[in-house]
């Protein structure tokens, strides 16, 4: 018990048993399903949860802030939409042109939403339920209830979500989830390496005291939201890429899911604590929950229901369990040793 | 080397020029002058206590020296160059620092983390090992065990003040700002504490120590500074004060500002408290309360006299101890039930705790017991809560031009008056008064005391809880005063002098302030 405390974090503790809960799910799947642990079943859990992830990484930075994004669903959706029609105007674009246009394209969304949140004061969840409805409105009027088909897509484009990059045994590595895990090792490494990405922790976990030592919290809630946008986009061009046929409803309902992951995977909604990583597990437990039970044939009505019910239970359980951990974890505190001889001790330490 | 010559409650080194002076600082809130003409040094290597009531001006000269409020005029020089502080931000570039009761950490982070977080030039990559290391250093030497790694959450406070101070000598401070310290901390704390503040001497730093234990002030201290009601009273070494001297330098302001409200013929007793305690908030309070009397509650902020008044309402209820109201043991476990017992609680919090500031002042008035105003389908009877509120606007000459008029467009005193006719209207038997008169006019003020006098002569027993001593002095027919959860003593109004009540509020034996 004491190696445990000292080298690993309660926090991590509780990824542990998310990843724990994973494989238990996948067991209790198996046996329920035939024909489960197959290639097939793989693909298609890991090219849904690549752009749960893929949003879940820029929902995780937002919601450290104290903030929530509820609009990656319509950004995504947007994105996918139009990035598609350009591409099936200009089938000629290059690849990386295509990412970029879609990136940009959720970054500008973005800027709308962190302009409003951190300088126009207006509450989060107040200003993204808006962009929500907004942008998904631009979406069905621009679009004409038209619906973008694979068949005017590029072949690249088309053959993307089946691009095998690499084998591990006799599982494929498909390019889209390849993206998302090369998104979670950079924000990553961000989170936990880069000055300027802990201060979205620090702005989180105490704004009074971020204040005090005059840490810009408007513009780190900015870069929250346009960085949120711009996963968004990057997750609307994988999801033009999975589907190929885009409608205007493409990708509604995954601020929820976005959410949910992020909760699931640990990330303090009242902002401060949690990983990109750990919201990458929740991804997992999330797309694995909806994936396999649409298998076993349950209505996606009940899927929603689900995953409502284990937002409720992670967010409800999160402070019991955690404050139990912390409790376990907590040390005696501070005590006063002897100072070295090295320093000068005059005055009161000699007498 | 001079700063090592340095030994307690030696004048510091006058050789030395200062770090920090402040002079002719004034500053201005509505109506309040919040410090005027104040001029205070600060040297390297000296401990300058600052002492003074709630409201001297202390918190708004610290939040001057941090940034925080910019002063009206006056001038901050910086080891002798003049400077503005415009923001905390900027303050800690000067090497100004400031620690308060509640250090402001960050709970999610880790120790180490939370002691650089705000230094430049650490490099955009945290470089984790080094980060630690260094931590792990500067704790080391100021003799501080402690789990760099481990997150700022579930230390103790006293681990807390330690990572603030490790992050102000990293920060190279040069003028160390300590706000009441050691309210929360226990005596091998603050022990552990003084240690620290003692090496931050040794090492040349300023200190401005704000502390009301007068002892810890006596023991630390090389220079003691008294405030009063905003002004600078006295600048002194310690070996030129004592204990009274500085009280009287605290209360000596003019009295008889008030008038002493007429004593009332005492009846029976209506409350009567033993060796009420609250676990960790206050211990052993006892005092009874008569038909017609005023009992005054004087102490300093945070001495725990509202969580007394807490306690006889039911929001926050006693531990243990007994209450008797007309000599029957009773037990408050809610506000409902001390409501229906007939005791009354008006809040120091108008806004958080006292009124529903949207709704009219009918509605608000009616609020506790609406009950009575409900017809027997369950529908308010807005005629007879109109009638009810127009008779206490007329009783407590709340100035409005209508009782349907939201109570937040209101002034701060007719509030108070709102306030107190809302509870009034629960016809009490026992009034609570949590600084009835805070933030109001002179004249609504006046108004107030009156009314105070004439529900005490209908009968009713008040309880009134004042920081504002001549208020205290003028109304009460007797003074209770708390210190740090602890009663010190009930005086009579005979007995009951701003020394007195001071030197009991500050802890200080009654036989030394004689």
């Amino acid at each position: 018990m004491r190696w445990l405390q000292r080298h690993v974090r309660p926090e991590q503790v509780r990824e542990l048993s998310l990843l724990i809960l994973i494989i238990v799910a996948v067991i209790i799947f198996g046996s329920l399903i035939s024909g489960y642990y197959t290639a097939r079943t793989f693909n298609r859990i890991a090219s849904s949860v690549a752009i749960i992830t893929v949003v879940a990484a820029g929902q995780t930075l937002v919601v450290l802030t104290r903030n929530i994004d509820l609009s990656v669903g319509s950004i995504v959706g947007f994105t996918a939409y139009f990035t598609g029609m350009i591409v099936a105007a200009n089938n000629g674009l290059p690849a990386i042109v295509v990412v970029l246009i879609a990136i940009g394209m959720g970054m500008a969304m973005g800027i709308v939403n962190g302009v409003i949140v951190a300088w126009g004061g207006v509450p989060s969840i107040i200003v993204t339920l808006g962009t929500l409805a907004i942008y998904r409105g631009l979406l069905i009027d621009y679009s004409g209830a038209k619906t973008i088909t694979t068949e005017s897509l590029p072949k690249w484009l088309v053959d993307l979500p089946t691009t095998e990059l690499f084998y591990i045994g006799s599982i494929d590595m498909r390019a889209i989830v390849v993206i998302a895990i090369a998104v979670v090792i950079v924000f990553q490494l961000a989170t936990s390496l880069l000055a300027f990405f802990r201060r979205f922790y620090a702005i989180g976990s105490n704004p009074d005291a971020a204040a005090l030592i005059g840490l810009p919290a408007q513009r780190m809630v900015f870069t929250a939201f346009v960085l949120s946008g711009a996963l968004s986009g990057l997750a609307g061009f994988m999801t033009l890429a999975r589907f190929g046929n885009i409608t205007v409803v493409a990708a509604q309902g995954l601020e929820l899911q976005s959410v949910a992951a992020v909760v699931v995977g640990g990330v303090n909604i009242f902002g401060g604590s949690g990983t990109i990583f750990g919201a990458m597990l929740g991804a997992v437990m999330i797309g694995t929950l909806e994936q396999s039970l649409f298998r076993l044939g349950i209505s996606e009505f009940w899927r929603d229901a689900v995953l409502g019910l284990l937002i409720l239970l992670a967010v409800a359980s999160d402070a019991v369990i955690l404050n139990r951990l912390r409790a376990l974890w907590a040390r005696s505190g501070m005590t006063l040793v002897d100072k070295p001889a090295t320093l000068p001790t005059t005055g009161e330490a000699t007498r | 080397m001079a700063a090592g010559r340095l030994v307690d409650g030696r004048p510091p080194d006058a050789g030395l020029p200062p770090v920090l002076e402040m002079s002719d600082i004034a500053k201005r809130f509505g109506a309040t002058q919040a410090l005027e003409a104040v001029s205070l040094t600060l040297r390297p290597g000296e401990v300058h206590a600052l002492l003074g009531e709630n409201g001297a001006g202390k918190s708004t000269l610290i939040k001057i020296m941090t940034g925080v409020y910019q002063p009206d005029r006056g001038e901050i020089r910086l080891a002798g160059q003049p400077v503005t502080i415009g923001s905390a931000a900027e303050a800690q570039r000067h090497g100004i620092a400031a620690i308060y009761q509640e250090p402001l950490l960050f709970p999610d982070l880790n120790v180490a983390e939370n002691i650089f977080i705000s230094h430049q030039g650490r490099g955009a990559v945290n470089n984790w090992r080094k980060m630690f290391r260094d931590a792990a250093d500067i704790l080391a030497a100021l003799g501080v065990s402690l789990d760099v790694r481990s997150p700022a959450r579930g230390l103790t406070l006293a681990a807390q003040q330690s990572v603030e101070i490790a992050k102000a000598i990293s920060l190279n401070v040069r003028v160390l700002i300590m706000d009441e310290p050691t309210a929360s901390l226990s005596a091998h704390e603050v022990a552990q504490l003084f240690k620290l503040v003692r090496d931050l001497r040794q090492k040349g730093v300023a200190i401005l120590f704000v502390s009301h234990r007068m002892e810890e002030v006596f023991e630390i201290a090389d220079t003691v500074t008294v405030f009063r009601d905003g002004r600078l009273i006295s600048t002194r070494p310690r070996a030129e004060v004592t204990p009274q001297s500085a009280i009287a330098d605290m209360v000596g302001r003019e009295v008889g500002l008030l008038k002493a409200r007429p004593a009332v013929a005492k009846g029976d007793t209506i409350l009567s408290v033993r060796n009420l305690s609250r676990e960790g908030v206050f211990r052993d309070v006892s005092f009874d309360i008569n038909r017609g009397e005023v009992l005054g509650f004087a102490g300093l902020i945070g001495a725990g006299r509202t969580d007394v008044g807490l306690a006889l309402f039911g929001i926050e209820p006693a531990s243990s101890g007994s209450i008797m109201l007309n000599g029957k043991e009773i037990s408050v476990r809610s506000p409902g039930e001390a409501m229906a017992h007939g005791i009354a609680y008006v809040s120091e919090d108008r806004r958080q705790l006292g009124l529903s500031l949207p709704m009219s002042i009918a509605a608000n008035i009616s609020l506790p017991v609406l009950r009575r105003f409900l017809t027997r389908l369950g529908l308010i009877r807005t005629g007879e809560e109109r009638k009810t509120a127009e008779a206490f606007r007329k009783r407590l000459a709340i100035r409005t031009p209508d009782v349907d008029l939201a109570v937040g467009k209101l002034s701060g005193g007719n509030q108070q008056k709102v306030m107190l006719s809302k509870w009034l209207n629960t016809h009490p038997r026992l009034l609570i008064l949590d600084e009835p008169t805070r933030g109001i006019d002179v004249g609504a003020k006046a108004e107030v005391h009156a009314m105070i006098g004439e529900l005490a002569a209908e009968g009713i027993g008040i309880l009134m809880i004042s920081s504002d001593m001549p208020e205290v002095l003028a109304m009460s027919d007797r003074v209770l005063v708390m210190r740090e959860g602890r009663q010190m003593g009930i005086f009579s109004r005979e007995e009951a002098t701003q020394e007195r009540v001071m030197t009991a509020a500050m802890g200080q034996q009654e036989d030394a302030a004689a």
